[in-house]
């Protein structure tokens, strides 16, 4: 990445979609306006889809061209066993891998399908008492499963998951030692469990740092508890050190699926790894989703109906609508244009939330807010998802037909934007600094990458609010 | 060539009519014959060079590739994949015809088949799945099998080696938090060498000989050759280890023991007579089911060990097993000197030995029909052999029950010629008969009773009516105590009745014996006391 200036990089919000023809309320700039401002700037773009293993954003006409095709043995051994893959490609880069279309998708009333997954490749464990196994490969005695039965059932389900899935990787029939192959290994995880001390000191959150800890040393406790020197080899050999043990609990947030199946007439919540369903990248803007067909027990991957794809998109899911922080937690990445994340302000200052909500010419329900295209000039894409963030967190006031007072208005933009200011000025760095210190950084650690990337972000969110505040404070009508 | 031909004309007709008539009609239906005709060309077993012809026939295939679509989003997408085969047009034109065991033409009559609204559900599923293709390409690296995740990833093959050591030195020093991780870690490195080490690759032994018959299904023994032992010296079944010992005294009745059936008592004759060697004396489970899945094979055997003696010994000396009476010389040798001698010759001979068969015998020898071929095994059984398996003979069940048909039954018992007994005296002797004195004894005593009873009628015959019956007041006392008087509910017709009374208690008071009374007594009519009233 080359060096570039911080306040044009939060202008691209290059969310790859195309508006459809009908509102479905998915905001943002358009792809031809994303491109032209991409071509101002030589870097590229921070990303709008986070992945959980980032594949960096295309400047050309499709994320893809960059990126190389996975191994061929990575879709064959799920073809094998009746994973389909319809239109698309899986894809490798330097961040890891991606799903991308392999051709274009005209925007249907349906949802089409893009990939399913059978059952059988499955390792699913339900939520709640009694757990039950799909597909059922622990044996009545195996003494993986009192370690199983000794966790705690509310909490402890990624313990759990990842119990199955190294007992997976022993067993010599089963699809997940093929596809473990796969799965990113402990150098290239970007979990935060196995961050070391000095990437946790650099989070510059202290909360999250210590959430961190507490959740490492969670799973360091467990397996010191249960793979102590005395259990027999047969435990002993699936995480001879804990190294393995906490990368299978990184891998068993990370990449768990909590769905709601069907199997048979038993409906129940589960945590399921699905193979390649979960290299499916994050976007707070999918255009893909699950759904589970209990008639033959898959797993599809389904394209929104409505939605234009062309080829070379990437293909995307919601994780989880929530702030940077979760996100780190769980997932280990972060994004600039979370519009779920907040900003703890603290004090009296309010702003008047329907004015500025029209200002940005953001619509929809507070929990649906999007930029509505139709209303704003085609060339304004300041807002993204930081300035629905923003709209979200800002402490706002809203009370039917009172207008706003223009002189408490601005005073409380004032509060706030000192509030903020005095947010940033609490890190160590700012985030031009961060940024080049992201760009020297050739042959980091993707812990440490990502947490500066964290922080970063964090920053580039105050900025942003600042900014938006400073436009607010503009174009509010009197 | 003829298929294509008529697949030519069907194009051309197709054709014809769609210019003709002018109507608009689906333009697949040529389209799918040309892409239909041409892949059928090529995929068949045609050789090249009509291929190529076939191609050369249809020149203007893309434009007629654009159909005609009736309205906006009639077709789905994905169907296109499927579309190409016709409703009503048979996906081949010439098939392999089980009957004929020719290639025929698929122009007669064939069901076609229906469009995709009417498959069943899931087929439609099923369809796209099977038309996915399937990735093609070289794996760089092989599967680790789950020791190293992550190893198959690109970016990890190029730099494991120099990230790894890093790595290891930073998360030794994040263990800080309790001695024992450390400890645990510096022992666990060390022991994944003591462990076990598996295959990661799956094992290229080949198979031979009999494993791989066993394998593609190859007729082979049930015991590999090489490893069978020979049976030695047949144990008993007590002696035999893995037999089962049912006890046989505790039971209170030999019905209780197990029944034989067919296989294992064929397999005991079989045992006995050689054909077979077993482990015991008797045949275990696993050598009965053994037995049952090669019976034809052992009956061919014994037929053939019998056509074979036969040859052998010649058909006299062979058929004198059915024929008990004939105790002659059978050898070859004697045959032959007979023939010298008698100028009888073989056949000749045998039909003289067969007068000597019984009917019997000749029953058992055919069998009810001569087409079916005996299990000699079956034919040669025990008596009591046979009564296991097919039960006895159920008219004459027991040995106690057989005759001898030319017995002649003596009922004279050795009082043969003893006079008539006196049967009174014999009969007195036995107690079935008492004389009449004796008789007359036992009556007398029974007789003594009964004037007991008549007192107490005389008592209750002297009671006054106290009034039970309130209906008819106190006449009826009046009345009842009256003699001659009509009786009215009374309690006693016997006691009501005065001239009963009478007669009764004339002869009572003479204090005769019966027999007495019995003389006394005109008739015995005298003793029935029934009178009417009227009198």
């Amino acid at each position: 990445m080359g060096s570039s200036v911080v306040f044009q990089q939060c202008l691209i919000s290059s969310l790859h979609y195309q508006q459809p023809n009908h509102q479905f309320g998915y905001g943002g700039a358009t792809r031809a306006s994303a491109a032209a401002l991409e071509a101002t700037t030589p870097a590229s773009s921070s990303p709008a889809s986070f992945p959980l293993l980032n594949p960096p954003a295309e400047p050309q006409d499709s994320p893809a061209s960059q990126l190389e095709l996975a191994d061929p043995d990575f879709y064959r051994i799920g073809y094998v066993r009746n994973v389909r893959a319809y239109g698309v490609e899986f894809r490798e880069g330097p961040d890891g891998f991606g799903v991308y279309a392999s051709k274009d998708v005209e925007p249907l009333r349906r949802a089409r399908v893009i990939m399913e997954i059978p059952l059988e490749v499955m390792l699913t464990i339900s939520q709640k008492l009694p757990w039950m196994f799909f597909p059922d490969i622990i044996p009545l005695g195996h003494p993986i499963f009192d370690i199983i039965n000794s966790t705690n059932p509310e909490t402890d389900w990624d313990l759990r998951l990842a119990c199955l899935l190294l007992y997976a990787f022993d067993r010599d029939d089963n699809f997940w030692q093929l596809y473990g192959d796969f799965l990113p290994s402990v150098e290239e995880t970007t979990s935060l469990l196995l961050a070391t001390e000095e990437d946790l000191s650099e989070l510059q959150d202290q909360n999250l740092a210590s959430k961190m800890r507490e959740q490492r040393k969670r799973a360091l406790e467990f397996w010191e508890k249960n793979w102590h020197s005395g259990v027999p080899l047969k435990i002993r050999r699936l995480a001879p050190d804990s190294e393995r043990f906490i990368w299978a609990v990184s891998m068993a947030q990370s990449r768990c699926i909590n769905l709601q199946v069907r199997i048979g007439a038993l409906v129940q919540n589960a945590n399921m790894f699905i193979p390649y369903a979960d290299m499916l990248n994050h976007s707070f803007h999918p255009n893909c989703f699950f759904h589970w067909r209990f008639k033959d027990r898959m797993l599809e991957v389904m394209i929104n109906a409505g939605q234009r794809i062309r080829k070379g998109d990437e293909m995307t899911i919601n994780y989880m609508s929530r702030q940077n922080d979760i996100l780190m937690q769980s997932y280990g990445f972060s994004s600039p244009v979370n519009p779920w994340d907040v900003i703890p302000f603290s004090g009296n200052a309010q702003i008047h939330l329907d004015s500025f909500l029209s200002v940005f010419n953001i619509s929809g329900l507070p929990q649906e807010y999007y930029h509505n295209r139709r209303l704003s000039n085609d060339g304004d894409s300041f807002v993204d998802g930081a300035v629905i963030a923003a709209a979200r967190t800002l402490p706002t006031w809203s009370d039917g037909d009172i207008p706003p007072i223009p002189s408490a208005e601005r005073k409380a933009v004032k509060e706030l934007q000192d509030e903020c200011q005095q947010m940033l000025a609490e890190f160590p760095t700012t985030s031009v600094q961060d940024q080049e210190i992201l760009d020297s950084m050739l042959e980091a650690r993707k812990t440490h990458e990502v947490v500066v990337k964290y922080r970063l972000h964090k920053k580039l969110l105050i900025e942003k609010v600042i900014q938006a505040l400073d436009i607010y404070q503009e174009r509010i009508l009197f | 060539m003829a298929a294509l031909s008529t697949t030519w004309l069907y194009q051309d007709r197709g054709l014809g009519s769609m210019v003709s008539t002018g109507h608009v009609m689906r333009g697949k239906f040529p389209v799918q014959l040309l892409q239909g005709n041409a892949r059928r060309c090529c995929s068949g077993s045609f050789p090249v060079r009509q291929c190529k012809v076939g191609v050369n026939y249809f020149p203007k295939r893309s434009p007629l590739r654009t159909c005609i679509k009736c309205q906006k989003g009639d077709k789905d997408e994905d169907d296109d994949a499927l579309d190409h085969v016709l409703v009503d047009q048979p996906p081949y034109h010439s098939y392999m015809d089980s009957t004929s065991g020719q290639m025929e033409p698929a122009s007669g009559a064939r069901a076609s088949i229906p469009g995709r609204d009417y498959w069943p559900e899931g087929t439609a599923d099923r369809v796209r799945a099977a038309n996915a293709p399937a990735p093609t390409g070289e794996s760089a690296a092989p599967p680790s099998f789950g020791k190293t995740p992550g190893s198959r990833r690109k970016k990890n093959k190029a730099a494991v080696a120099a990230s790894e050591t890093s790595e290891m030195s930073d998360i030794f020093d994040d263990a800080v938090e309790a001695e024992l991780v450390n400890e645990g870690l510096e022992d666990s490195k060390d022991l994944p060498s003591e462990f076990v080490v598996y295959q990661t690759e799956p094992q290229e032994e080949e198979l031979t000989g009999y494993a791989l018959d066993k394998k593609l299904g190859v007729p082979h023994p049930f015991i590999d050759p090489e490893v069978k032992k020979p049976i030695e010296q047949p144990l008993t079944s007590e002696e035999l280890w893995w037999n089962w010992r049912k006890p046989e005294k505790e039971q209170w009745s030999r019905w209780q023991r197990r029944r034989p059936d067919v296989e294992t008592v064929f397999l005991k004759a079989m045992a006995e007579t050689g054909q077979v060697k077993l482990y015991g004396d008797h045949p275990t489970l696993t050598e009965t089911s053994l037995y049952r899945a090669r019976r034809h094979l052992y009956k061919d055997e014994r037929l053939q060990a019998e056509s074979e003696r036969l040859k052998e010994v010649g058909p006299l000396a062979y058929y004198s097993e059915w024929v008990k009476a004939w105790k002659r010389d059978t050898s070859r040798e004697a045959v032959q000197k007979h023939f010298e001698d008698t100028g009888e010759d073989e056949n000749t001979q045998l039909i003289e030995m067969f007068t000597y068969q019984t009917d019997r015998e000749y029953r058992i020898m055919m069998g009810t029909d001569t087409r079916i071929r005996r299990d000699p095994l079956a034919m040669r059984m025990r008596e009591d052999q046979i009564k296991e398996i097919w039960g006895g003979d159920p008219v004459y069940p027991t040995i106690n029950y057989i005759q001898d048909p030319d017995e002649v039954i003596d009922f004279r018992g050795p009082d043969f010629h003893e006079p008539t007994p006196n049967m009174l005296s014999y009969l007195k002797e036995r107690g079935k008969i008492i004389s009449r004195e004796e008789l007359d004894n036992i009556l007398a005593q029974e007789k003594t009773e009964q004037i007991e009873t008549t007192d107490i009628d005389e008592a209750m015959a002297q009671a006054v009516d106290i009034g039970e019956n309130d209906d008819e007041g106190e006449g009826s006392d009046a009345e009842s105590s009256e003699e001659g008087e009509k009786i009215t509910r009374n309690w006693s017709v016997l006691k009501s009745t005065p001239e009963l009374r009478k007669t009764k208690e004339k002869p009572k008071k003479n204090g005769m014996s019966l027999d007495e009374a019995i003389d006394d007594s005109e008739n015995i009519t005298d003793f029935i006391l029934d009178f009417d009233e009227d009198e």
